[in-house]
């Protein structure tokens, strides 16, 4: 059908080098990889996407401060829950998870289709030239996610911009892309499991591994002067399968702990700390959060505010005089590790109560930490109804190391780790 | 039908499929411009991030490869042992490479201050865990290259 179309005008490219299709020599490569690779890399991508916009949403951008950005349109329209306490350990485990499995596949992927970045003509149709810039916003988009969600998690920011909206942005894009791509190749995908079968391929031997052939009527990255094969299709999807194994199982040893924690052999969160009450992973050290030591020392006071009014000016010790409520919670990263922990203190509740704040009303809850965008969270009236949801003074039966918040952090289940505000000097309930 | 069909090259579902997702991304990118203080830097990393991928790594691990098959594989028919021999070497090289390529930042320590500042933990073990899986992999590739070429002997 394309065949006929009008050619649109396209680069003169001569017929040389890899524009060359015999340059091509790769046996394996074709449509069939292509269309199974894609086939693993489908569901690992939708989940990585999903949990990415629900890591959006566990921020509850609309209140207060809480948006680190602009947002463009406002996507979230539900309040996130507060329960079950693991919920955002799964999600965001699941983003850092899939995303990392993701990566050998999308780089087997993008070998397996290379000869067509060469294709000649450039553009055969407008259709065909509208995919063409479809597919470069597709790679670029996919490199660019994935590329500065590993940087992340290394806590490694060689590329000059902010990484949230950045990365966020960028997976728009790549969604974008991605869907109009496969709008345009699962024709091809369907056919090639048609006439290989989805496993078949997989079976063969050395002996029998063959050129994939051309499928009738499409334009694939099937060789059309193949070397022999030295290699089988099992062996290297095998070797792709091993690597996205093994990249998931670091990521998750970092997400569930205990001996597990052991598997996050290169993975950012691997380390063990030791066997004290406050030996476990640190999201921001006080150093790195400049935490000024006369501010967190036996002269530090919780305010209670409500609205602009002040009602109340709480000591430390004043605070573990009131009733104490233990709970078993997790630290949840955006970067992907988690690290449960039981931890006592005050509930929220209970100090909005004692400021005499209305039922429901949303709590703005700051830090000593001089800057930056996190030295403050808003949270729902749910989330500080929530019984589980603490001012939590100690951890495994210890006052909290300085690094985790000393004198006083948050603690609400299923909160985004860095919501969980530490060293809090300031509570304004809203009227 | 059949005009659109071939001034256009597909359906017109597909033009809607296509506008529809390149006004997505046009809104993502006006967004970056909108909310980041430092856009070009995006495109350069969007840009780059292609070039460095489809002209500069594939075709330099392309090479090795070649190469390192080209050496191992001399002659018309090579021997199912140099075949062997062979993927026995790209696969350790594979694995070790992907994980070099994914943890880089720790494993070369870029950012050793920053990383200690903020974790407390230290990047000094990195280096030191990638050698030994890149050590174990190389070994144990090896070794099973061994026993296969025992076997391939034994059998004539």
């Amino acid at each position: 059908m394309e065949e006929d179309a009008r050619r649109p005008p396209s680069l003169p490219v001569p017929e040389v080098g890899p524009f060359r299709r015999s340059f091509w020599k790769s046996p394996l490569r074709g449509p069939w990889l292509a269309s199974f690779l894609s086939a693993a890399l489908l569901p690992l991508i939708v989940i990585c996407s999903l949990t990415g916009f629900l890591s959006h949403a566990a921020y509850n951008p609309d209140l207060g401060d809480n948006a680190l950005f602009d947002q463009g349109v406002d996507l979230y329209f539900f309040d996130w829950p507060t329960g079950p306490s693991w919920l955002y350990v799964l999600t965001q485990g699941l983003h850092i998870i899939t995303g990392l499995a993701a990566i050998p596949i999308l780089l087997a992927k993008l070998w397996a289709v290379i000869p067509q970045l060469f294709e000649r003509p450039t553009a055969r149709s407008w259709a065909h030239g509208l995919e063409r810039i479809g597919l470069a916003l597709l790679v670029g988009g996919s490199l660019f996610v994935f590329a500065t969600g590993v940087l992340n998690i290394q806590i490694y920011y060689p590329f000059g911009f902010s990484f949230v909206p950045a990365h966020y942005y960028a997976a728009f894009v790549f969604l974008a892309a991605l869907a109009f791509h496969i709008v345009t190749k699962v024709g091809v995908m369907r056919a090639a499991f048609r006439e290989r079968g989805v496993l078949r391929p997989l079976r063969e031997d050395l002996a029998h591994t063959e050129p994939e052939p051309e499928l009738a009527g499409r334009h694939t990255s099937a060789p059309v002067a193949a070397a022999p094969p030295t290699m089988t299709r099992r062996l290297l999807l095998g070797t792709v399968g091993v690597g996205s194994a093994a990249l998931a199982a670091m990521g998750t040893g970092q997400v569930v702990g205990g001996p597990l924690r052991k598997l996050a052999l290169l993975s950012p969160r691997g380390d063990d700390f030791g066997d004290g009450p406050n030996d476990f992973q640190v999201n921001k050290t006080a150093e790195a959060a400049k935490i000024p030591m006369d501010k967190v020392g036996p002269d530090w006071r919780l305010t209670l505010e409500v609205g602009e009014e002040r009602r109340a000016v709480i000591s430390r010790d004043e605070l573990l005089a009131m009733e104490q409520v233990t709970a078993d919670l997790p630290i949840a990263c955006v970067e992907g590790w988690s690290t449960t922990q039981t931890w006592t203190g005050v509930r929220l509740s209970e100090l909005a109560r004692m400021a005499g704040a209305a039922d429901g009303a949303e709590l703005q809850v700051i830090s000593v930490q001089p800057a930056g965008a996190l030295r403050q969270a808003t949270l729902t009236g749910d989330q500080v109804a929530a019984e589980d949801s603490l001012l939590a003074l100690k951890v495994n039966g210890a006052d909290l190391s300085l690094d985790h918040g000393f004198p006083a952090r948050v603690m609400v289940p299923a909160l985004p780790g860095v919501h969980n505000t530490k060293w809090v000097e300031k509570m304004v309930f809203a009227t | 039908m059949k005009r659109f069909r071939y001034e256009y090259g597909a359906s017109p579902v597909h033009l809607l499929v296509a506008l529809t997702s390149l006004a997505v991304s046009a809104w993502a990118l006006a967004q970056v411009f909108d909310v980041l203080s430092t856009p070009g830097r995006f495109l350069i990393w969007f840009l780059g991030a292609i070039v460095l991928h489809d002209f500069i790594f594939l075709p330099l691990y392309s090479l090795l490869d070649r190469g390192a098959a080209g050496a191992l594989t001399r002659g018309r028919q090579p021997s199912r042992l140099r075949i062997a021999a062979l993927n026995h070497l790209r696969i350790p090289v594979l694995l070790s490479g992907l994980m070099l390529l994914v943890w880089y930042p720790l494993v070369l320590s870029k950012a050793p201050g920053g990383f200690e500042r903020t974790t407390g933990m230290s990047t000094d073990v990195y280096l030191e865990r990638w050698l030994l899986l890149s050590a174990v992999l190389f070994a144990g590739s090896a070794l099973l290259l061994a026993v296969r070429a025992r076997r391939l002997r034994a059998q004539g």
